[in-house]
């Protein structure tokens, strides 16, 4: 397919046209720091390109009613900069602050990043830790799902041609909660997660783990919910005991699962998981207070 | 092609572009910026840096159709018409902040994009904001006092 038109949407409803007329033939484009170097390789081959970066309506950070909710086209800089998302989920703001380079994080889209289903996509993690909702629109109408489940495969989300992500939303934090991001990459800038982690806790009476939620990301074929370390956790009083024991369930997990893959991951991931889980539990354990 | 007006270097333009032409190409071979420097085309080295609406975006990621409206700063639009240079770049040339030069058109831009938001950066600051311009040759540490001494110009009013 040879790329035809390109149009630069100004409002919600001319992209949600655009896509309902064209259909498998256009593309989305927002922030391009990485549909740009997929089209040029050929990866992608819309007929129709439709810039979303400039529609202010999905440009936004705001509280509603018990939910934070960011829409699509909000740059990486705005969720980094926000001050609605709040000190106990500072971790979103890390992982955002993690992205790429200053100038990527002027470009790129947390939309983009649930989108292209990276595996390494850094904001995913935190987002699913957070158990994010997704808020999907068409001119049908309105659906939403669980972040979670928007995921095929790497590079594949559940999303019909007619269909753009139009949010992400979480609920507020509340007293007791904290989410702590840990990132570890070959050096500070421009790197490619080699594991990213997102921690959500709750504290409870008597130091309690009362809920926690693990999103990972590089660990799987995209980012995932930690549910065997989640369970293992989830009830016990918080202490160096539990904290050791998780990491070593974690490192078994990951074992398991990538007992198939090259020496550089089977090897390093499930020993290196450790140490990036109990910094970012500690973080997250922090915030709560 | 597609025909969109865009604002470089406080010029308004009217273009037209081809449907897979990126701004870096507009700007370099429409344009003829060629102080915007193609280095990677990926993001990753940040040569061809410029500043749009305020901020240091990486032209290679961006398509040029999207440019619709904005504003965008080169390095051409640093100096002043009498040919003086602008305060970063006058601390670049003094501290010796450029060797081979390929990096520094950007490198000056980022400085630029950094200074006007936060005019008392730390070195921690300073290296933040130049994290995503690679250069090969001065192992940053003449940039980085470069862009102190730049700070330094900047709010004495300028040199």
């Amino acid at each position: 397919m040879e790329l035809k038109e390109v149009i630069k949407a100004r409002t919600l409803e001319e992209v949600l046209d655009v896509l309902d007329e064209k259909g498998e033939k256009a593309k989305v484009i927002a922030g391009g720091t990485d549909l740009v170097i997929q089209l040029r390789e050929g990866k992608v081959n819309p007929e129709v390109l439709v810039d979303i970066s400039d529609v202010a309506e999905l440009c936004f950070i705001k509280e509603t009613g018990d939910f934070i909710e960011i829409g699509a086209a909000t740059r990486f800089v705005n969720i980094k900069e926000s001050p609605v998302i709040g000190k106990p989920f500072k971790g979103l703001q890390e992982a955002a602050g993690h992205v790429g380079s200053p100038q990527i994080r002027n470009l790129g889209t947390v939309g983009g990043n649930i989108c292209n289903a990276s595996p390494a996509a850094d904001t995913v993690p935190a987002l699913l830790a957070l158990d994010a909702v997704a808020v999907i629109k068409s001119k049908q109408g309105t659906r939403e799902m669980p972040l979670e489940d928007i995921y095929i495969d790497r590079g594949k989300v559940k999303l019909e041609p007619q269909e753009i992500l139009y949010a992400v939303k979480f609920l507020k934090p509340q007293p007791g909660q904290g989410l702590g991001f840990v990132k570890l990459g070959l050096r500070k800038a421009l790197a490619i997660s080699t594991i990213s982690l997102a921690v959500f806790v709750e504290r409870g009476e008597n130091e309690v783990i009362k809920n926690i939620r693990i999103g990972s990301g590089a660990l799987s074929r995209f980012p995932v919910r930690e549910r065997e370390v989640e369970d293992f956790v989830k009830g016990k009083k918080m202490d160096n005991t539990v904290i050791e024991e998780a990491a070593e369930v974690f490192g078994q997990v990951l074992e398991k699962r990538l007992a198939t893959r090259p020496p550089v991951e089977k090897d390093f991931k499930p020993y290196a998981i450790k140490g990036v889980f109990k910094e970012a539990l500690n973080k997250a354990w922090q915030r709560t207070k | 092609m597609k025909k969109i007006s865009l604002t470089v270097n406080g010029k308004l333009y009217q273009v037209e572009v081809e449907e897979d032409m990126r701004l870096l190409d507009l700007l370099r071979d429409k344009l003829g910026f060629t102080g915007v420097k193609e280095g990677c085309s990926e993001g990753e080295c940040g040569a061809c840096s410029v500043i749009m609406d305020g901020k240091l975006v990486t032209s290679c990621l961006i398509m040029a159709f999207q440019a619709e409206g904005k504003e965008i700063i080169t390095i051409e639009g640093l100096q002043k018409e009498d040919g003086t240079l602008h305060p970063i770049q006058q601390a670049f040339l003094e501290e010796g902040a450029v060797q081979c030069g390929f990096c520094t058109p950007a490198m000056v831009l980022a400085a630029k994009a950094l200074l006007d938001k936060n005019p008392h950066p730390t070195d921690e600051e300073i290296k933040e904001g130049i994290s995503g311009n690679l250069c090969r040759c001065t192992g940053y540490a003449k940039i980085v006092s470069s862009v102190k001494k730049a700070a330094e110009y900047l709010n004495k009013g300028g040199k």
